[in-house]
C-alpha cells in the first residue's frame, strides 16, 4: 500500500498536456452530437475488428491520452451509454447484435465509426463473412479514419461529442 | 358440573371422524368429496379447539373401561397434549379443506377417503392418550392409517410400492421398540395409567429406566425422523398423495416428539444426563445432514422431507437440552429450552403444510415435483407462488418468518447453559450451537433454491409451461395455513402463556416465577421484531400509495417498455438459467464427502475414429449415504436368510406337521428343563 502511494508520488502525472479546444457546437454538422454536452457514457462494441483499434482505443482511455479528462467514460452495458464507439466491418454474426445494441443504447445516441474497417471494410471488404461497414448497418454520426487511428485522433472525435 | 371443554370437543371429534368415514363409504359421488373434506375439516377444528381449551388451564381426565376389553381407553388432557393436539387440529383443518380440490380428480377412491378422518382422528387420539395400552393402540392406528394413506397414492407404481414397504418395515420396528420399553417400564412400575407411572417411576432402578429411554428413543425417534432413523421419511413424504404428506410432515411425526417429552421428561423425571447428551447429538447430527440432503435434493418433495428431518433434529436438540438442564438443576434453562422446542414444533407444522400444499399445487398442476422440469410457475400460479414464498421464508428461518423466533430462543437457551458444569456438556453444546448456525445457513440456500428454480425465472418444460392456478379449496386450505405462518411470525409473545402451561407439565422444577420469565422472553423477542414490522408495513403501504396514484393518475398507459437486455444475443431461454443440480452444485462439491455423490460420465467415440465423440451421457444421483451404509447391508442380510429359509418349506404336508410336533416337543422340553 505504501509502496503504491510512493508510486504514485513519484510517477506524478503521465497524462500529455491537452491540445486546445474543438471548434465551437455550433458548427457541428450532425444534429445529434450537438445534444451531448459536457460529458458522455462510452459503450465499445466489436464488430468484427482484428483488435487493433480496441488496443488504440485502450491507449485513448489510458493515463497518457486521458480521454475522462474531457468528459468521456466507458461504460459496461449500452443501457448505461449515449455514444457507441464501434470498431471493425460488420461480420454477419455481429450485425443483429450491433443493431441490438443501437436498440439499447439510450436516446440520443451517438455511433463514432472507428478506423478504416469501420467505415468501408478496409482490408475486409468483400469477404464472406462480412455483411458491410457500419453505416450500412445503423446511422453513422461520426467517423474516425485510420488503420487503426492514432488515440489522439480517438480522443479529439470523442471531444467533439462532449465539447471539452 | 360444567362442561368440560377438552373432553367435549374430543368426543365431537370422535363423532366426527365416524360420520367422515361414513360418509367416504356410502354417500353418493356427487357431494363425497365435498362432504369428507368439511366433516374433516369440523373434525381438525375440534381437535384445535381441544388443545386450545388445554393450554388456556382445563384439563381432562376420563376412563373408558367397556371400550377396550381388558385394559379399556384412558384419557387425559394436559397442557403438554394441548400443544400437539392443537397442531394436528389445525393442519387436519387446513389439509382437509385442501384435499376437497386435490381429491375431485381421478385417482383416489373410497377407501382412501374413509381412511383420512380415521387418521386425523389417531393424530388426536396419540397426545390425549392417558395410559400404556391405549397410547400404543392410538400409535398402531395412527401408523396403519397412514401407511394406507401413503400407498394409495398410485398403487401401480413401483416407486409408491417400495416406499411403502420401507414405511410399513420401520413404523414397525419402531412400535417393537415402544411396545417393548413401555411394557418393561410399565412392568417395573406395575401400573401403566400415565398418573401412576409418573409416581412410581422414581422407585425405578436406573438401569431399567436407561433401557426403556433407549427403546423409546429409538421408537419415537424414528418417527421423528431423528438421524440415523430417518430412512423412510424422504422415501414414503414424496410418494404420498401431497395433503397426506403434508399431515404426516406437520403433524404426524411431531408425536415423535411428545412421546419423548412424555415419558422421558414428565413420566420419568429427567433421568440421566446421557440420555439427554445423546438426544442432543442426534438431533444435532439430524439437523445438518438432512439439511445438508435438501440443499441438493432435486425433487421438490424429497426436499421438504429432508428438512423435515432437519426441523425436528432442531426440536430434538431443544428436547435434549431441556433435559440436560433439568438434571443439572437449571430449570428456568431446561422451561426455555423445551420451550423452543414446542415452538418450533408448531412453526414446523405450520410452514411445512404450507411448502407440502404448495409443491401439491404445484405437482397437480404440472405433473411433476422435479426442480428441474420447473420455474416460471409465479405468472401462472401467483398465490401458490406467494403462499410457498411465505412458507420458504419461514423454512428459512429468517427473521420475518415462521421459524426465527423459536432459533433464536433455542440458541439462546444453549449460549445460556454454557454456565452448566460437565466435561461432555461443555463439549456438546457449542458443538450443537454451531451445528444450528449451519443448518441455518443451509436453510437458507435450500429455499433459495426451492422458490428460485422452481417457481421464479422461465419455464424449463411444457409441463411447467402450461401450469394453472390450483382451485379455490386449494387455495383457501394453503391460505389458512399462511396465516398461521405469519400470526407465528409477527405475534410469538401470544404464544407465551399457553408455552408456559405446556412445558410446567414436563419440568416440575420451575414454577410460576419461571414460566413467567419465559412469556417475557417471548414478549421481549417479539417486540424485538417490532421495527423488521414497521418498516414492512411501511413499505407496504408506500407501494399501495403508489399503486393507488397511479391508478388514480391514469399514468400507468404510459409506462415505457423495453426488452431485456441479453447483451445482444438471440433471446434469453430457459436453457441459460440455474437449475436446481446447478445452484446445489457448490454445496455439493463442498460437502462430497459427506454426501458421496455418483455421477457418471459415458462417453461414446464415433465409430470412425476414438478422437470424434458421438454421445455423452451424465447421470448424477445423490443417495442417502446412511441408507447406503447402514442399511442395505442389513437388508442383503436378512433377505439371504429368507432366501435360505425357504428351503425348509417346500409345500410337504407332512412335513409342516412335523415342524409342528418338533416345536411342541422342544417347547415342552425347555419347560420341563426351566421348571
Amino acid at each position: 500500500m505504501l509502496s503504491l502511494l510512493r508510486k504514485i508520488v513519484s510517477v506524478g502525472r503521465v497524462a500529455e498536456p491537452a491540445p486546445p479546444r474543438p471548434e465551437p457546437a455550433a458548427a457541428d454538422p450532425a444534429q445529434r452530437i450537438r445534444t451531448l454536452r459536457g460529458s458522455a457514457q462510452v459503450r465499445c462494441v466489436d464488430a468484427g475488428s482484428c483488435n487493433g483499434c480496441e488496443i488504440e482505443i485502450g491507449q485513448a482511455f489510458g493515463p497518457v491520452y486521458d480521454a475522462e479528462r474531457y468528459g468521456a467514460r466507458i461504460v459496461a452495458s449500452p443501457r448505461h451509454a449515449d455514444v457507441l464507439l464501434v470498431t471493425g466491418p460488420v461480420t454477419r454474426n455481429m450485425a443483429e447484435p450491433l443493431r441490438r445494441t443501437y436498440q439499447a443504447a439510450a436516446q440520443p445516441r451517438v455511433v463514432v465509426a472507428v478506423g478504416d474497417c469501420a467505415i468501408d471494410c478496409g482490408e475486409f471488404a468483400g469477404a464472406y463473412g462480412v455483411e458491410g461497414a457500419v453505416a450500412d448497418v445503423v446511422p453513422v454520426d461520426l467517423a474516425v479514419p485510420g488503420c487503426p487511428p492514432a488515440p489522439d485522433q480517438i480522443v479529439a472525435a470523442l471531444r467533439r461529442v462532449t465539447g471539452r | 358440573m360444567s362442561v368440560n371443554l377438552p373432553g367435549t370437543a374430543l368426543a365431537v371429534a370422535a363423532g366426527l371422524s365416524a360420520g367422515a368415514a361414513a360418509a367416504a363409504l356410502c354417500a353418493p359421488d356427487r357431494i363425497r368429496v365435498r362432504l369428507v373434506g368439511t366433516l374433516s375439516a369440523l373434525l381438525g377444528a375440534a381437535g384445535a379447539v381441544a388443545g386450545g381449551a388445554a393450554l388456556a388451564g382445563h384439563t381432562y381426565a376420563a376412563r373408558l373401561p367397556d371400550l377396550f376389553a381388558l385394559s379399556g381407553v384412558t384419557l387425559q388432557v394436559d397442557a403438554l397434549s394441548g400443544v400437539f393436539l392443537a397442531i394436528a387440529g389445525a393442519v387436519v383443518s387446513a389439509t382437509s379443506i385442501y384435499g376437497i380440490g386435490y381429491a375431485s380428480g381421478p385417482g383416489r377412491g373410497r377407501w382412501a377417503q374413509a381412511l383420512w378422518p380415521l387418521f386425523a382422528f389417531s393424530l388426536l387420539l396419540v397426545p390425549a392418550a392417558g395410559s400404556v395400552s391405549t397410547l400404543l393402540v392410538a400409535w398402531e392406528l395412527m401408523a396403519l392409517c397412514s401407511l394406507l394413506l401413503v400407498v394409495s397414492g398410485d398403487p401401480a407404481s413401483g416407486r409408491v410400492r417400495e416406499a411403502g414397504v420401507w414405511y410399513a418395515v420401520m413404523t414397525h420396528l419402531g412400535l417393537v421398540a415402544i411396545l417393548t420399553g413401555l411394557l418393561w417400564l410399565g412392568a417395573a412400575a406395575h401400573t401403566e395409567t400415565f398418573a401412576g407411572l409418573r409416581i412410581a417411576a422414581a422407585g425405578i432402578s436406573p438401569a431399567v429406566r436407561g433401557g426403556v429411554f433407549v427403546l423409546l428413543l429409538i421408537g419415537f425417534g424414528s418417527k421423528a425422523g431423528m438421524a440415523p432413523l430417518h430412512a423412510w421419511l424422504p422415501r414414503a413424504h414424496p410418494e404420498a398423495p401431497s395433503p397426506v404428506s403434508a399431515l404426516m410432515s406437520a403433524a404426524m411425526v411431531n408425536l415423535g416428539i411428545y412421546g419423548l417429552v412424555r415419558f422421558g421428561l414428565d413420566l420419568m423425571g429427567a433421568g440421566s444426563r446421557w440420555w439427554w447428551l445423546t438426544t442432543m447429538t442426534l438431533g444435532a447430527l439430524s439437523a445438518v445432514y438432512g439439511i445438508v440432503q435438501a440443499a441438493v435434493a432435486n425433487d421438490l418433495k424429497r426436499l421438504l422431507a429432508y428438512s423435515t428431518v432437519e426441523n425436528l433434529g432442531l426440536v430434538l436438540v431443544g428436547v435434549g437440552a431441556a433435559g440436560v438442564f433439568q438434571d443439572s438443576g437449571h430449570p428456568a434453562l431446561a422451561v426455555l429450552a423445551l420451550a423452543a422446542a414446542l415452538l418450533h414444533t408448531a412453526a414446523h407444522a405450520a410452514f411445512k403444510t404450507v411448502l407440502f400444499l404448495g409443491a401439491g399445487s404445484v405437482l397437480h398442476a404440472t405433473g411433476t415435483r422435479d426442480l428441474d422440469e420447473l420455474g416460471g410457475l409465479r405468472t401462472r400460479m401467483p398465490v401458490t407462488t406467494g403462499v410457498f414464498a411465505l412458507g420458504a421464508l419461514g423454512a428459512a428461518a429468517l427473521p420475518g418468518g415462521a421459524a426465527f423466533p423459536s432459533e433464536w430462543l433455542l440458541l439462546q437457551s444453549l449460549i445460556h447453559g454454557l454456565a452448566v458444569p460437565g466435561t461432555l456438556v461443555v463439549v456438546v453444546l457449542p458443538v450443537t450451537v454451531g451445528a444450528i448456525a449451519l443448518s441455518a445457513g443451509l436453510a437458507v440456500a435450500t429455499f433459495v433454491k426451492a422458490l428460485g428454480t422452481g417457481f421464479l425465472a422461465k419455464a424449463r418444460s411444457r409441463a411447467a409451461e402450461q401450469a394453472h392456478e390450483a382451485r379455490g379449496s386449494m387455495r383457501t386450505g394453503m391460505g389458512l395455513a399462511a396465516a398461521a405462518c405469519a400470526a407465528l411470525a409477527v405475534l410469538p409473545g401470544a404464544a407465551g402463556p399457553a408455552l408456559a402451561r405446556a412445558t410446567a407439565c414436563a419440568v416440575p422444577g420451575g414454577g410460576p416465577r419461571v414460566s413467567a420469565g419465559v412469556a417475557r422472553q417471548l414478549t421481549a423477542l417479539g417486540s424485538t421484531l417490532w421495527p423488521l414490522m414497521l418498516v414492512a408495513v411501511t413499505l407496504g403501504a408506500l407501494v399501495l400509495l403508489r399503486a393507488g396514484l397511479a391508478l388514480v393518475s391514469r399514468r400507468a398507459g404510459q409506462r415505457a417498455t423495453a426488452p431485456l437486455w441479453d447483451c445482444g444475443a438471440p433471446p434469453l431461454t430457459a436453457r441459460m438459467e440455474y437449475t436446481a443440480t446447478s445452484f446445489a452444485e457448490p454445496l455439493q462439491r463442498v460437502f462430497d464427502d459427506v454426501l458421496a455423490p455418483e455421477s457418471d460420465l459415458d462417453v461414446t467415440p464415433h465409430a470412425e475414429s476414438a478422437y470424434l465423440v458421438e454421445r455423452i451421457a451424465y447421470s448424477r444421483a445423490v443417495p442417502d449415504r446412511v441408507e447406503h451404509r447402514l442399511y442395505n447391508p442389513v437388508v442383503h442380510t436378512v433377505r439371504r436368510a429368507g432366501l435360505a429359509a425357504r428351503a425348509l418349506a417346500d409345500g410337504s404336508v407332512h412335513r409342516y406337521l412335523g415342524y409342528g410336533f418338533g416345536s411342541v416337543v422342544i417347547l415342552l422340553l425347555v419347560l420341563a428343563a426351566a421348571r
